[in-house]
């Protein structure tokens, strides 16, 4: 199971929230690919040495956003239903977290909306200027 | 396997006050953290728990029973100060406990001691400190019991070892037992815990999940135009922790709701306004301290 997972139990973001983005960002970067396994909860656990009820609370946060399903029995795997789908959701929720953080941020530091609009498209033309 | 409910334990030494109006439960295969500052009653606590101290009053119950010699049979418990006999080899204290213990798997013992690099035919005497840590959990782990009760388990270890010792909690938990469990080492108890209780001067001051509180307990930061500022009752909001004031910057330590407080600080004309995450150990520390052991994160702090 290529699942290489860092948390920093010492930041004050809740280590399940760490574990939920890094799940996410592996499946919007294809690391973990539609029908993969996931460690087990207790597995996940012990490599991470982190409490085992964290990794559960987790992959059931995980498996109510669609991101992964359960089979009784089976193990935790990545959705295979609407791959695309599952793995544009994951992408999504990542950057809007990242998103929000910065205009958060810009908002609070005395910047207006229209401001912040023309850093934002700045930032999309100047990355995707290659794409065009 | 079994709830632990300890409720309103309260233990007096003369004119000393121990413990005093404790309460907390602990869920059946939940980690439990205890934090609090030396002294403040984290070891008697647990020598309450085994019936080693007796209560003053209130009541320690496992799965809603008091402690009877069979429950004793399911817990295991490592004390604070090793119980080693130095005269014994590490072996004969394997024995020691197959003996004294129904449930007790030399095996386990024998393959954690391996783990350790442990001779098991070294004498107790020549063991540091921390290998006779090591042996005590040891022992406590090959007992499979329901219930770990581990008075500071790490101490003395290296980094390695430690993480080891973590490892055998979460091994623990993950089959169901119960572990309540202190350190001096907060880092510790911020992986290997899913709730805690930090004490001092022998009185509950917090409990909860570690991801809960890192959740809702956050500083939110404003900044005024001037030194001259209202705060609209907003210091009396109970879901703030303290106010701490340096000359036009405002520190909010807030027990839930900092978006809300956000929104406010803006509303009163501050700007900057950010959430700063707290972890275990700022949590702790604004805990156990009114102002003082804090004063670098909050300079100037008058609540």
């Amino acid at each position: 199971m290529p699942v290489v997972l860092t948390v920093d139990p010492r930041s004050g973001v809740p280590i399940y929230l760490q574990v939920i983005e890094q799940i996410k960002r592996s499946v919007a970067l294809g690391v973990l690919g539609a029908g993969e396994q996931l460690p087990t909860v207790k597995q996940l656990a012990l490599d991470l040495t982190i409490n085992p009820n964290t990794v559960a609370k987790a992959y059931r946060e995980l498996e109510r956003d669609g991101v992964i399903e359960t089979a009784p029995g089976r193990g935790s795997f990545v959705r295979t239903n609407g791959v695309a789908e599952t793995t544009k959701a994951a992408a999504t929720d990542v950057v809007r977290d990242v998103i929000e953080g910065a205009v958060r941020e810009a908002k609070s530091m005395g910047l207006g909306a229209d401001d912040i609009r023309t850093l934002a498209s700045a930032a999309i033309d100047r990355w995707f200027r290659e794409d065009a | 396997m079994s709830t632990i409910t300890i409720k309103n334990l309260r233990k007096t030494y003369g004119p000393y006050v121990a413990v005093d109006d404790f309460s907390v439960e602990i869920p059946q295969g939940c980690v439990f953290g205890l934090l609090g500052p030396n002294g403040a009653g984290k070891t008697t606590t647990f020598k309450c728990m085994l019936d080693l101290a007796r209560p003053t009053a209130g009541t320690v119950l496992y799965d809603g029973v008091p402690l009877v010699p069979q429950t004793f049979e399911r817990i295991a418990y490592v004390p604070e100060r090793s119980v080693l006999y130095d005269w014994m080899t590490v072996e004969e204290h394997v024995e020691m406990q197959r003996r004294a213990f129904r449930g007790f798997s030399p095996k386990i013992a024998y393959d954690l001691l391996a783990q350790f690099s442990i001779e098991p035919r070294k004498k107790a005497r020549a063991l540091s400190k921390g290998m006779r840590t090591a042996v005590m959990v040891a022992l406590a782990i090959g007992r499979q019991a329901d219930t770990l009760i581990l008075d500071e388990p790490t101490s003395g270890l290296d980094p390695i070892n430690q993480r080891h010792v973590l490892n055998l909690i979460i091994n623990e938990s993950a089959r169901g037992a119960s572990v309540i469990f202190s350190s001096h080492q907060i880092g510790q108890v911020e992986r290997a815990a899913e709730r805690i209780a930090v004490i001092d001067r022998g009185r509950l001051v917090l409990e909860g999940a570690i991801d809960d509180l890192k959740a809702d307990r956050k500083i939110v930061e404003g900044i005024f135009p001037s030194e001259q500022y209202a705060l609209n009752g907003i210091a009396g909001d109970p879901r703030i922790g303290r106010v701490d004031r340096s000359g036009r910057i405002v520190r909010l330590l807030t027990i839930d709701g900092a978006p809300e407080f956000v929104a406010m600080l803006e509303s009163l004309g501050a700007t900057g306004v950010r959430v700063v995450d707290l972890n275990l150990e700022d949590i702790f520390l604004y805990a156990v301290s009114p102002a003082d052991a804090t004063a670098d994160v909050v300079e100037g702090a008058r609540p």
